[in-house]
């Protein structure tokens, strides 16, 4: 028994060190200002990058600021298109479900680049190109079904029996829904405003082909420091984006729960 | 004549349905459309399956085609096996269940293109990792380390795969398990089945379902995916996606048709991973239902 | 004959299909629609035909979009912190630099063509060489604007054939001179005491030190480059391809022969063995940088002594050039033909050409870009400012660059050369 319990031990130290390791690395590299080719450690530390992150050239804040405002409005409009259609496939049995079901998934089967190549073209000739109007667009339905399955399966576990005991009670439609569906429906609010936001987030191919870089997101701005190589600069930014998406995710979670119990249902 | 439930649910459906027909399959329909060398811009306006059979008898496609299946299958299949034996394993041992969190919600914060840069940072041939083995002694140069990046065995991508997609996996896996866990599991154990016996004979054919729909899920995810190819593949040759944006963002406009029809079978492929999860799982069902 | 009768009658409801499906497309995309012809104040508002003080007042109070390469730190301050704070004192004019390089934008602009949008987002792009021949042949940039720009008119020498044509390339006031740009080979003269200066001693260097050497996979723009000089050295010079609009691929292959010898005698001999590259001269510099390989290039002759006060290299690192001569080019910027703001756009353009601008470019802890203009056009002061500029410690003088310059071949030859390379030295060793 003391052998398996020190393998276990082994196991999660290990699953530990794979997450957290390479964030020291990261941080490391992003205060180094000079690093021999043969060193272990930087022979100089600086700040060099978390200097020019934070200065107005970089467009740090910014692009900051518009992450977290595009994430934001994708979430929230995600949360109001996908509770109604997961009470539909969780509750409903209707004509055509099977199909409906298959079309809701088709934003994590079809890849993303398929789509942004071939709707370019119709989001230049209408205007959306190079807007945020169109970049929120583009990244709306790739959040749905996220937010769709998490919601048809709550609503599928709670049935329609408190529903309709709210109507016996001469509830309307939205007392009923605000006053009894609405608090079990928020552990998976808290789940799929989780999901919802880091998949926007951490879009890049979308936001680049239809934003032009002109919508300025945090991948936009890691992209060419990845690709070019400045590993300082890159390195800050990378904790920048990390950070951020981290704090965000604890405050959706604190503005959506207000009861004791939460229960994690993120992939369901 | 449609129920009066029909038509609740439809009403329900529309809002959501309408961005994803609009914005995603729309973007799709499109793609089709100039895979088939519609294109006024240059005076094409007649359809025709040349492209399609361009694309089929050029020597990258086999090439191409196969590496990106590698890739996609190679991740998909280790992300899957230590994803569920370690949903299985948490679910055996008695950590704290905010660490359970932890360890999955913190590889969602963290998105592809920061773990491709970490992953370089430690496993270059300039890697933290070569330096250490130099240092030690164990290697006589940098070049000596196993290669990583840019090459056909693509090592370095499979890891950053599956660095999201085990916790992904695990997860999801997870979320099933306990649930039987607690219905069965305590009744099989009653009957003195070995950890081993219900593993392999209760809990494992009934997560199957979760199991097949994540890795059908992330095998379709890695089989599109665009950016960690993009910065770290091979020179020749090169994922499917990457192939066909290279030709997308070819000043030849001859070539838009052809990123198009790259576009079209990658699809394909996914649907089809999907199409066989879907079958799988309903074989499943059926069996243990 | 019946066989293709036949077949025609199998396709029929397959393009009834395609049919409807195209009726859709032509909704979705609108291909119909009129929503973006131009009105009529925008097609009378020609800047070419107005006074430059009237084109200043007008761009006074508006946004140029400059879109350009974004994966230099310190190309891109220049533009955001000098740049952009100078047109707004001088012209009050706000510069947004938009990070795309030349094959994305150039694509938006095909796209933009397709959608024959009137209004487009880019104002400003940094172009040259076969881009630029593209988007002239497509008919994606505006002009002839360089008369009209008074800095243009003051400094430039503009029958220099450098000026004047674009990699062969009529350039025909299409576009305005930005910069200058020599190719450069670097190392550390601590690890090569030596640096090779010829091809010959290159495959020499290659055989003693195997693993040590790579050049980035075509087509970017300096492993291109990299490949023209190997050319330019064992295939006749570069008056062995002279101006040329057509190139045939198999005349070409075959006069190209000896430049596939030797890269097949020096594949063993790369890093990797040749059998990859790194995607980008950005990778080749890390690569560098960490120690993998000994000896860098760049189009950009001064960017190592940056790259040295930013603490990415070592102080021993220097550049060299080949015996006989590197590559030079110039470089440019353009305006699209659907740009919104094109007064702006050439108050961006004149500004860029100005004195004050390319001495600032020039200096190397901006950026260290070649300046543009004629010097014997400059008034005294900015010439003795220029004197007194330090290019850097590994940057070699002007001198020694100017009498190594080699021109670029004619545009033509780029694709058809990056195409044979993708076949004779990827595909064929596979």
């Amino acid at each position: 028994m003391d052998r398996s319990k020190a393998l276990g031990h082994i196991v999660l130290v290990s699953i530990l060190l794979v997450l957290i390791l390479p964030f020291l690395v990261l941080i490391i590299w992003s205060f180094s200002q000079g690093w021999a080719s043969n060193a272990l450690l930087p022979n100089e530390f600086g700040l060099r990058g978390w200097r020019y992150l934070f200065s107005q050239q970089s467009r740090m804040l910014s692009s900051l600021g518009m992450s977290i405002l595009i994430s934001l409005v994708v979430t929230g409009f995600g949360m109001i298109l996908s509770i109604p259609a997961g009470k539909a496939l969780g509750l409903y049995i209707f004509p055509g479900k099977r199909l409906i079901e298959l079309l809701v998934l088709a934003p994590t089967i079809i890849p993303t680049i398929a789509v942004g190549m071939g709707i370019q073209i119709a989001f230049i000739r209408y205007g959306l190109a190079d807007t945020l109007l169109g970049v929120i667009l583009v990244h709306l339905p790739l959040v749905l079904p996220y937010g769709i399955r998490i919601f048809a399966s709550i609503y599928k576990a709670l049935g329609t029996k408190w529903e309709d005991q709210a109507k016996i009670l001469k509830a309307n439609g939205w007392q009923r829904f605000w006053f009894t569906s609405l608090p079990f429906l928020y552990p998976g609010m808290i789940s799929a405003g989780v999901l919802m936001f880091n998949v926007s987030f951490s879009q890049y191919f979308l936001t680049y082909l239809i934003g032009g870089g002109k919508i300025m997101t945090l991948p936009i701005l890691l992209f060419p420091f990845v690709n070019s190589g400045d590993r300082v600069m890159a390195s800050g930014l990378s904790l920048i984006f990390i950070l951020s998406s981290l704090i965000l995710m604890l405050i959706i979670e604190r503005v959506i729960t207000d009861s004791e119990e939460k229960t994690n249902v993120y992939y369901l | 004549m449609v129920s009066r439930d029909s038509l609740k649910a439809y009403l329900y459906l529309t809002p959501a349905l309408s961005v994803i027909l609009i914005f995603f399959l729309g973007g799709f329909i499109l793609a089709f459309i100039q895979s088939l060398g519609y294109f006024p811009a240059i005076g094409q306006e007649d359809l025709t399956f040349k492209y399609y059979r361009e694309v089929l008898n050029k020597p990258e496609f086999f090439k191409s085609l196969s590496y990106t299946f590698y890739i996609a299958l190679l991740s998909t299949t280790i992300a899957t096996v230590s994803g569920t034996f370690l949903a299985y394993y948490l679910l055996r041992t008695s950590v704290k269940k905010s660490f359970i969190a932890f360890l999955y919600k913190f590889p969602i914060a963290v998105p592809h293109l920061v773990v491709a840069l970490m992953i370089v940072f430690i496993l270059s041939q300039g890697g933290i990792l070569s330096r250490l083995l130099l240092k030690g002694g164990l290697i006589s140069d940098t070049a000596s380390f196993p290669a990583f990046f840019y090459t056909q065995n693509a090592l370095g991508i499979i890891l950053i795969y599956i660095w999201k997609e085990i916790p992904f996996v695990t997860f999801m896996v997870y979320t099933v398990m306990r649930n039987i866990h607690t219905k069965l599991g305590e009744a099989a154990q009653n009957l003195k089945a070995s950890p081993g016996q219900v593993f392999f004979h209760v809990i494992l054919p009934l997560s199957m379902p979760s199991i097949i729909s994540a890795s059908a899920l992330v095998f379709a995810y890695s089989f599109g995916a665009f950016e960690v190819p993009y910065l770290l593949g091979a020179t020749y040759p090169k994922t499917m996606p990457v192939w066909a944006y290279l030709n997308f963002i070819s000043a030849d406009l001859s070539a838009r048709p052809i990123a198009m029809v790259i576009n079209m079978i990658v699809s394909l492929v996914c649907a089809v991973s999907i199409f066989i999860y879907y079958l799988s799982a309903k074989k499943y069902l059926r069996k243990w239902s | 004959m019946s066989y293709s009768v036949k077949r025609e009658k199998e396709d029929r409801p397959v393009k009834k299909l395609l049919r409807i499906l195209l009726t859709l497309s032509v909704l979705l995309t609108g291909c119909a629609s009129n929503s973006s012809v131009p009105t009529p104040g925008q097609v009378q508002n020609n800047p070419l035909d107005k006074e430059w003080t009237t084109i200043l007042s007008e761009a006074k109070g508006t946004t140029v979009n400059f879109y350009m390469w974004g994966g230099d730190e310190r190309t891109n301050t220049w533009v955001d912190a000098v740049v952009a704070s100078s047109m707004l004192k001088e012209y009050g004019v706000k510069v947004n630099r938009v990070p795309m390089g030349p094959d994305e934008y150039l694509n938006k602009l095909i796209g933009e063509k397709q959608a024959n949008k009137q209004e487009g987002s880019i104002d400003l792009v940094w172009i040259n060489g076969e881009n630029f021949r593209t988007a002239r042949q497509a008919n994606l940039l505006w002009g002839p604007f360089a008369d009209k720009v008074p800095n243009y008119q003051n400094y430039v020498d503009k029958t220099a054939p450098d000026i004047a044509n674009d990699f062969g390339f009529p350039v025909e006031g299409y576009e305005v001179p930005y910069g200058k740009a020599q190719f450069v080979f670097a190392s550390d003269t601590t690890k090569v005491k030596n640096p090779p200066k010829s091809s010959a001693e290159l495959l020499e260097w290659l055989k003693k030190h195997p693993g040590r050497f790579t050049y980035p996979e075509l087509p970017d723009f300096t492993g291109s480059v990299f490949v023209r000089q190997l050319m330019y050295e064992l295939c006749g010079g570069y008056q062995a391809f002279p101006y040329t609009e057509q190139v045939n691929k198999a005349t070409l292959n075959k006069q190209l022969q000896p430049l596939w010898d030797y890269l097949g005698a020096a594949k063993g001999y790369l890093w990797r063995q040749g059998k990859t590259y790194p995607s980008s001269i950005a990778a080749l510099h890390q690569l560098f940088a960490d120690g993998e390989v000994d000896i860098t290039m760049s189009y950009n002759p001064a960017i190592f002594s940056g790259m040295i006060e930013q603490g990415l290299l070592p102080n021993s690192v220097r550049t060299n050039l080949w015996n006989n001569g590197t590559i030079g080019n110039t470089h440019f910027l353009a305006i699209p033909f659907n740009a919104a703001n094109k007064n702006g756009a050439l108050a961006l353009a004149d500004f860029m050409l100005s004195p004050e601008a390319q001495l600032s470019k020039y200096e190397p802890k901006n950026w260290g870009d070649l300046i543009s203009l004629d010097v014997n056009k400059l008034d005294p002061q900015s010439l003795k400012d220029l004197e007194g500029i330090n290019p850097g410690i590994a940057t070699l003088s002007t001198e020694e660059l100017q009498t190594h310059r080699l021109p670029e071949i004619s545009a033509a030859y780029i694709p058809v050369i990056e195409e044979l390379w993708k076949e004779q030295v990827i595909q064929s060793g596979q």
